[in-house]
């Protein structure tokens, strides 16, 4: 049976992801052979204590939201590359947007997958390019001072007020609950942190339009 | 010895950087060919890549200064690293400070000690690599049954998959709104500016659109967004400047 491009990007992905997961573990074993310096093992798995609980729950909860939206491709992507609530989503749903395609579909598909692999391509370069080049000037940019400071720190905001303009004027009935949820348990919690938050806010507006379809709302 | 930035460090990082290169040219060629083949139009396929382009610069910037960051403590590679290969932002400076605090140190002075260093990659790395484990087990179902379920009821697929993308979305609007930030990070929690961005992005995102609309400006429409997300930024600079600094920092979340 001949096999489909969707069948070709899971094989891609998978040899990918694997040789990604190696590459990743050389670096920390190079340094310990280079260098001939072992920890002692107490002290990783006390910092892996800290973390891995919520960062390997948190892997699950993103692999299974993000499916839907980031496509095959963009998924083998976006996860080797890192960045991905902060960049690579919004880049790729930003894609969708203005391609006018919808995931879940060929079209889709391979628009995340360009708007991905593009991002991934310059988030490198640029960052490689910081690293070595502008190291001198960057800390008079980043630092607290900066007159650039404040557009920093507010990323966040910014990228996501953006995106999400575009889907609350098309589907506002939808858009009223999750936020709404989102900002009432920032108030009774407010350090949740958003990987946190997302399981929430994902199902609340998944089943606020669930019901609102039954109803014939939508 | 500076085992931190030494030529070995840097030649790691070639390695891995050439690999995320490699990785990323070869998705977008097998999709750009894909999209040629089902007949996606070239210039839509174009305008995704100088959409994409310009829509990172900035957030890319931003991660260069978490590299910053850390580099005070860990060096300049070693962040680099983690932050071209599956880190993020908020992971990595939790998880280096995690690991330093296991060594009784923390992010605010530099290590000396190769060992500790190693750790700290350790943990980095180990903290991270999850997803690669499990999505060349499980995507491919995983995606199997939302692309069964998308294709059952394309209504409820449309409302279901704007749903999913608004629940995201919603999360990080909300924490701009209202979110607590840590104490010691300006900037981190939900205050004036916070909002002010959310709002100028909003309300540029909609002008832009309508514009594009109004006036039939379709080249313009892939950059509408990026050029909204800098709108926002560029009012928090100015609002930040205007201000009194007691109210263009305040912050209610902390």
């Amino acid at each position: 049976m001949k096999k489909t491009y969707y069948d070709k990007v899971h094989l891609w992905g998978r040899i990918s992801s694997v040789t990604a997961l190696f590459v990743m573990l050389s670096v920390p074993l190079f340094i310990c052979l280079r260098y001939d310096a072992w920890p002692p093992i107490q002290g990783v798995i006390k910092g892996l204590a800290a973390v891995l609980p919520l960062y390997w729950a948190t892997a699950v909860i993103e692999v299974v939201c993000y499916a839907p939206m980031l496509g095959a491709g963009g998924m083998y992507l976006s996860f080797v590359t890192g960045n991905i609530s902060n960049l690579k989503l919004p880049c790729a749903l930003s894609a969708m947007e203005s391609s006018k395609v919808k995931p879940n579909t060929e079209e889709g598909e391979i628009i995340t997958t360009i708007a991905v692999a593009t991002s991934a391509i310059v988030t490198t370069i640029i960052i490689a390019a910081g690293v070595v080049l502008f190291t001198p000037i960057l800390p008079c940019i980043t630092e607290k001072d900066s007159v650039f400071a404040p557009a920093f720190q507010q990323v966040l905001p910014a990228l996501f007020g953006a995106i999400g303009a575009g889907y609350f004027v098309k589907h506002w009935k939808i858009s009223v609950l999750p936020i709404i949820i989102g900002i009432v348990i920032l108030l009774a919690a407010p350090s949740t942190a958003v990987g946190l938050l997302i399981p929430f806010t994902v199902v609340v507006s998944l089943a606020g339009a669930h019901i609102m379809y039954k109803k014939g709302i939508l | 010895m500076n085992f931190k930035e030494s030529p070995f460090m840097y030649l790691i990082a070639a390695g891995v950087i050439s690999f995320v290169l490699a990785q990323s040219a070869f998705f977008l060629v097998k999709a750009w060919k894909q999209g040629k083949k089902i007949g996606i139009d070239t210039k839509v396929m174009r305008d995704t890549i100088s959409s994409s382009s310009l829509f990172t610069i900035a957030p890319a910037i931003a991660i260069v200064a978490t590299v910053l960051t850390l580099a005070y403590s860990l060096g300049f590679i070693l962040p680099w690293i983690r932050l071209s290969v599956i880190g993020n932002i908020t992971y990595e400076a939790t998880a280096a400070e995690a690991a330093l605090n296991a060594f009784d140190a923390n992010l605010s002075q530099p290590i000396d000690n190769v060992k500790t260093f190693a750790a700290i990659a350790w943990v980095m790395t180990i903290g991270s690599v999850f997803p690669l484990i499990i999505m060349p087990i499980f995507l491919k179902r995983l995606q199997g049954k939302v692309g069964v379920a998308a294709n059952k009821n394309a209504k409820w697929t449309d409302a279901m998959s704007a749903a999913a993308f608004i629940g995201l979305i919603s999360a990080f609007i909300a924490r701009s709104v209202a979110g607590a930030g840590k104490r010691d990070v300006v900037g981190d929690g939900a205050g004036v500016l916070s909002v002010i961005t959310l709002a100028v992005s909003i309300a540029s995102m909609m002008l832009l659109r309508w514009i594009c609309v109004k006036f039939r400006l379709v080249r313009l429409e892939p950059f509408a967004m990026p050029a909204a997300m800098l709108s926002g930024m560029a009012a928090a600079m100015l609002f930040a400047r205007i201000l009194p600094e007691s109210i263009a920092f305040l912050e209610w979340r902390g």
